[in-house]
């Protein structure tokens, strides 16, 4: 650290992004040339003199001093680390043009924590996180909840687990080995299961103990089945590997990592939106007020309500068969004479005692007076889920068990003490009266900080438990079996059996992650769609995928409440990314820097929280809710009391500041309930903030050097205390100030950067805060399917659809999220020198005319890989298909792709009809005699055969071949692009480079857009782009556009002068048709554009004749089954409306499904062959064309008993 | 029932293909060379062989580009 500190300044870079800080600081050199240089940088910035004088003096100043007290050990350490990344370091994301020496000014500077914290925590550091809380906690904890297995035979019987752990990924037939040495550990690489099909997962390993005979036998590293495994999580191979081993396991260095391979697919488990578990939530509807809070745990999910009905006030659950009232309730739950009732629930308000006090008459008219007769009460109306014995019930024992494990079950009931869970009936009464009181006291369900998310590690946790506890049970089954047979040949040894099942949980697991359905009997739950397959149509999808949350509201109903945009998701919540139509606002997606905390130990913040204040239990109804009293809730539950909630408050973030508890445990004080919250729960959003002490921000130019040196990373500002995670329900109980000259002295935090409230799919548009927002919305849908490079490997990849940019370039309009994701290395677009000017006609509707000459130099090429699986079936009996190239016909043409194995050959090109492969079917199981069969390639458009892939498959063992098909495609009228402003538009002009128009150095536009595009989207910033654009290829920079920042469109527009350009972004351009000059001057630049996925090729469709569906003979539908084009309801309307009958009939019948009936004039019925079985005549026969589907119409109504009969009159009745 | 529309195409794929191609029992099969997906080597298969690299035990096999001339015409 102090090493580069002292060391002497070197001269700043020519283009110094570092120099920054605000223009008052500089005023004098703020003119003429030097101000225009300082355009480079995003954030304002002086000249490169001012900034190295002017780090602000009471931040720089401190550092000195302190450096020399570091010990030296710790700098050597340092050292010795930056040796060996050296070069690596100089690639780091945020040295971004900047350099090392470049002086730091903590106002502009203080982004570099972004990429910091990027770099620590990943692009999808929730799934991972998740993952490896799963495989390191929660695992263990299911374990200890299912400890032991006994058998009901045996009673000595007995096993017990005594640990639990994830193996390393292997493949299935290494699985036996168990565990191995570093050295010995499997090759597998993910790459590898997705081209085997194979799934990606490890063994998981147990300890166990357990009774052989009359001995305790011990065996370590038992299998107990597979869990497939998250990339980049803990467990995976591809964890910790340099960029160099990445390649070596042919996988991508920029892949997120965060799903799993299962069966060859990589599949996601989407983040889920839920209201919080075990809190109370007060709403009203239709006149009654209720609290209710989901209790989880996990035996158990059960939801529990106090409502206020007509005044008085119920206690209602499902097990109780009506809903029984409060006072009542309290009474069985111990609370002994109704002033304390009156006190827990009321306090002192003579207001809230007096509309509480209505509730006490219903004791005297059931004459309830003791616990009980309370509790006999409810034991009454509690419902039992096994069928009463035939001895009478035991009123007060059920309606005890009742309340103590089924009502507010997550309310833990020690020693029999039913204080507690009287104490939170009781404050869920006090809620329900608050809020009739005060009606602005009713939760609102959708603030995010009433949410919680679900991540792959607590989905994939509740299915495992399933799994495992079915696992014991089908052991405890087939050993119960074993044990009651009494004579036995050998001693018993349960181990054989504990072997037996392992499969259900490896098959069950995979299952589950392969279908995407959840049905777990113990929760009743039965989810289907959990997991979705990466899309990787490009990065940006792949990543968007990663960050998106799904709703668990119904996407039908009609309501606004859950879509809308609300205030408590800014910084955690994407503003901008969520899809149009039906799941608009339901679907979202994750800010930059949003993480969702994983389940933290409760223990210690309880004994914590118990020190500094006194515990709610020795304090009376009246005292707990006494002025100025604050009680201490635990993730929701009460358990202490404060008079001095402020004081309790900073003291215990101070506590977490320090890292003596953990730093995702979030404070806040509730005014309006006098409560102080304190939340160790998972699921919960946060997001980092700087923390802002006395009016000053803790991260200081000094820390960010040492950031930057490598010598700090993002937890060391954690654990120093400068930076801490504040979830939803604490920020909103905070003052963050954006900006740092907008700290005051009620300022808690400032903000990071803002431009951290987009996303990762938003963070692609250069100026978004210049657009109108819907159009940053659709843009976030766009870039999903816009044509790039997709990873690294993506050549070694075998997809069913792959869709690639050949010459993708990176934007000329950067953003720092663009940086951040490593976008610019992966991109998806081109930059495209754009006229925004009328030609030809063509450009109406946003069409695009694009220049002939660019697309010949491969502007906007892609290719089109198809994935051609060759289905080798089994047909039992070892008889299963072949490829073989022994029935190749040579003078077939049809043939000229195959090589001697069967296969096509690799390079060779295939159109229409022509053979990919030859398959052999077997005629029966003995002879091994095959009738061959080739396979042709369906396309109208030839493709090329890319590559071929064999393997075999892991579980069946069979040969699996998979062909992949290349196709190269040149932009054709009809070809969607679309920029990054929402502006899409297809290709309506492929106009020749001679008919261009050209600006006075001959530069021709690539594509020429119509101004129209701009007055009703009012994308500002795609304007803004077009001049940083231009500026930056003038100056030969990358320009910034990133949110609430960027390049200054002055600077820029002053880069344009200086490079003798207007300064508008204007120019002149010169006819290419006539060769005049153009009447007006053109908005002219390069505007960065992306191919869209939607090509005309996949698309076009005609058809005169083709096939028909079997059942009706009409034409078939869908592009896919070459079929017809339909001549719809509205369509016939029309025809009808104009009186076209000739074409009607045509269009329904003769080019439909036209048939000739023989109907039976005299009972209106169909007859054959010209005779009616129902006469037994050919009298009354007449010959009729009608539609076929009519006909069996008329055939299915008669198969239902309804008699269709058919009258027939003479057209021509007076023609004799 | 329009993604399952079953259309009035050859009725039976098998007796068509042996009207078309007959029936054959295939003999000896040539070896076909391919590369290995891990070292490259080169591996020389015929039907029905385990498909695995003879040096490296890898499992991912890749038919090597023809020896045919690939005429390109750039247009």
């Amino acid at each position: 650290m102090a090493g580069i500190k002292e060391k002497p300044k070197p001269k700043p870079k020519a283009a110094p992004r570092g120099a920054r800080a605000q223009a008052v600081q500089a005023p004098a050199v703020d003119k003429g040339k030097a101000a225009i240089r300082k355009a480079a940088p995003e954030v304002p910035a002086p000249t490169n003199g001012a900034a190295e004088v002017q780090i602000p003096a009471p931040v720089a100043a401190p550092p000195q001093p302190e450096e020399q007290t570091k010990p030296k050990t710790r700098r050597r350490a340092v050292t010795k680390k930056k040796v060996k990344d050296e070069f690596s370091a100089l690639l780091e994301p945020f040295y971004y043009g900047k350099s090392l020496t470049d002086p730091i000014n903590t106002a502009q500077d203080k982004w570099n924590l972004l990429p910091a914290f990027m770099k620590t925590k990943g692009l999808v550091k929730q799934h991972i996180d998740s993952f490896n809380h799963f495989a390191e906690v929660d695992l263990k904890k299911i374990i200890a909840a299912n400890r032991v297995v006994r058998s009901d035979s045996d009673k000595k019987f007995r096993l017990e687990y005594t640990d639990i752990r994830i193996g390393f990924p292997n493949r299935q037939d290494e699985d036996d080995a168990g565990e191995v040495p570093a050295h010995l550990r499997s090759t597998v690489t993910p790459n590898e299961c997705r081209i085997r099909d194979m799934t990606y997962a490890a063994p998981i390993l147990v300890d166990i103990v357990y009774t052989r005979g009359t001995n305790r036998v011990k065996r370590t590293g038992v299998k107990i089945g597979r869990m497939p495994i998250m990339l980049k999580s803990n467990k995976c191979t591809l964890v910790g590997r340099s960029d160099g081993q990445m390649a070596e396991a042919a996988e991508c260095p920029l892949d997120p990592g965060g799903y799993f391979v299962v069966r060859g697919q990589e599949k996601v488990i989407l983040v889920q939106e839920q209201l919080n578990k075990n809190r109370v939530i007060v709403e009203s509807a239709k006149g009654i007020m209720q609290a209710s809070v989901t209790s989880s745990t996990h035996e158990r999910r059960t939801k529990t309500y106090v409502i206020q009905k007509k005044g008085l006030m119920y206690l209602r659950h499902n097990t109780l068969s009506e809903e029984v009232p409060i006072v009542i309730v309290l009474k069985a739950l111990g609370v002994r004479t109704d002033k304390d009732i009156l006190l827990m629930v009321a306090g002192d308000d003579s207001a809230y005692q007096d509309s509480f006090a209505v509730n006490f008459e219903v004791c005297a008219k059931e004459k309830i007076s003791t616990q009980e007769k309370a509790l006999e009460y409810v034991g009454h109306r509690v419902r039992l889920t096994k069928r009463p014995s035939a001895r009478a019930r035991k009123y007060q024992r059920d309606a005890l068990e009742c309340l103590t494990s089924v009502v507010l079950p997550h309310i833990p009931i020690e020693k029999g003490k039913l204080f507690p869970k009287a104490l939170y009936v009781a404050f869920m009464a006090r809620r329900v009266l608050m809020a009739i009181h005060d009606p602005t006291l009713v939760d609102d369900r959708d603030y995010v900080g009433n949410k919680r998310l679900e991540l792959a590690g607590q989905m994939l946790s509740l299915l495992f438990e399933d799994h495992f506890k079915r696992f014991n049970h089908d052991f405890k089954m087939s050993i119960d079996k074993a044990l009651k047979r009494s004579v036995r040949a050998q001693a018993f040894d349960a181990f054989a059996h504990f072997n037996v099942h392992k499969n259900h949980i490896s098959q069950g697991l995979e299952r589950a992650l392969a279908t995407g359905n959840w049905s777990l009997k113990r929760f009743k739950m039965d989810r289907a769609g959990v997991t979705h397959v990466l899309s990787r149509l490009s990065y940006i999808s792949a990543l968007g995928m990663m960050t998106r949350i799904s709703s668990q509201f119904e996407k039908t109903r009609k309501v606004s409440g859950p879509r809308a945009l609300q205030p408590s998701q800014f910084g955690m919540l994407c503003t901008s990314d969520t899809p149009e139509g039906e799941a608009c606002g339901l679907v979202k997606n994750l800010a930059l820097m949003t993480h969702i905390t994983t389940d933290d130990d409760e223990e210690p913040i309880r004994q914590l929280i118990l020190r500094m204040a006194d515990e709610i239990h020795n304090y009376t109804g009246q005292e707990m809710h006494f002025q100025g009293a604050y009680s201490i809730f635990l993730n929701g539950t009460p358990l202490a009391v404060t008079i001095l909630p402020k004081k309790f408050l900073n003291t215990f973030r101070q506590l977490r500041r320090k890292g003596s508890i953990s730093a995702f445990t979030s404070i806040h004080i509730d005014h309006d309930c006098y409560a102080v919250h304190i939340a160790t729960d998972e699921g919960r959003i946060c997001r980092p903030l700087i923390i802002v002490e006395k009016g000053r921000p803790k991260v200081t130019a000094r820390y960010l050097k040492a950031l930057r040196a490598g010598n700090m990373d993002f937890d060391g500002f954690l654990s120093r205390g400068l930076v801490e995670y504040v979830d939803v329900n604490e920020e909103n109980d905070s003052n963050i100030a954006t900006y740092e000259r907008e700290i005051n002295q009620y300022t808690t935090h400032l903000e990071i950067e803002p431009f951290t409230i987009l996303g990762a799919v938003a963070g692609l548009i250069p100026y978004p805060h210049h657009n109108q927002s819907p159009r940053n919305t659709y843009q976030c849908a766009m870039g999903k399917q816009a044509i790039g490079a997709i990873a690294y490997n993506q050549f070694t990849r075998m997809d069913t659809l792959l869709y690639l940019m050949v010459y993708p370039q990176k934007p000329m309009v950067k953003t720092r999220t663009i940086e951040l994701i490593k976008y610019d290395k992966l991109p998806a677009g081109q930059n495209a020198t754009v006229a925004v000017m009328s030609y030809s006609g063509y450009d109406i509707e946003d069409a695009l005319v694009i220049n002939k000459a660019s697309c010949e130099r491969g502007f906007g090429r892609c290719q089109v890989f198809k994935k051609v699986p060759v289905l080798l079936k089994d047909h039992g009996q070892n008889a299963v298909d072949i490829v073989d190239g022994a029935t190749i016909d040579r003078r077939n043409p049809t043939h000229h792709a195959l090589g001697a194995d069967g296969l096509a050959e690799v390079g060779e090109t295939v159109s229409q009809g022509d053979a990919i492969f030859m398959k052999g079917t077997p005629l029966d199981a003995i002879s091994s005699r095959f009738s061959f069969k080739p396979q042709s390639y369906r396309l109208a458009d030839p493709s090329y055969i890319d590559k071929i892939c064999l393997t075999e498959n892991e579980t069946s063992g069979r040969t699996t071949i998979k062909m992949l098909t290349r196709q190269t495609r040149t932009p054709e009228l009809g070809d969607k692009f679309s920029s990054r402003h929402g502006q899409k538009g297809v290709v309506g002009l492929i106009a020749r480079q001679e008919d261009m128009p050209f600006n006075d150095q001959g530069i021709t536009p690539d594509i020429i857009m119509n101004p129209h595009g701009f007055p009703s989207r009012m994308t500002v910033g795609k304007m803004m782009e077009l001049l940083s654009g231009k500026a930056g290829v003038l100056n030969g920079t990358l320009e910034y556009g990133t949110a609430f920042g960027g390049s200054k469109v002055q600077d820029m527009a002053d880069l344009l002068l200086q490079n003798g350009f207007s300064y508008s972004g204007k120019d002149y351009l010169t006819s290419g048709i006539t060769g005049e000059a153009l009447q007006f001057y053109v908005f002219f630049g390069p505007i960065y554009y992306q191919k869209l996925k939607h090509m005309v090729q996949d698309k076009m469709h005609s058809r005169a004749r083709g096939p028909r569906a079997i059942l009706t003979r009409q034409p078939t539908e869908g592009r896919a089954r070459d079929g017809g084009l339909r001549l719809g309801e509205m369509e016939r309307d029309c025809l009808i409306a104009y009186g076209a009958s000739q074409l009607l009939l045509e269009r329904l019948m003769l080019s439909s499904d036209a048939h000739r009936v023989d109907v039976c004039e005299k009972c209106g019925q169909m007859g054959s062959n010209g005779w009616c079985r129902i006469c037994e005549s050919e009298a009354g026969i007449r010959h009729l064309t009608m539609p076929y589907a009519a006909k069996l119409l008329i055939q299915e109504l008669g198969s239902m008993n309804i008699k269709v009969v058919i009258g027939l009159e003479d057209e021509f009745p007076n023609d004799g | 029932m329009s993604s399952q529309q079953s259309t009035q195409t050859p009725a039976n794929p098998h007796a068509q293909a042996a009207a078309l191609l007959g029936i054959a029992v295939p003999d000896t099969a040539k070896a076909v060379e391919y590369t290995c997906g891990d070292c490259d080597a080169t591996v020389s298969l015929k039907r029905g062989e385990p498909i695995r690299c003879r040096s490296c035990g890898h499992r991912v096999l890749y038919k090597q580009r023809t020896n045919r001339m690939v005429q390109f015409e750039a247009r």
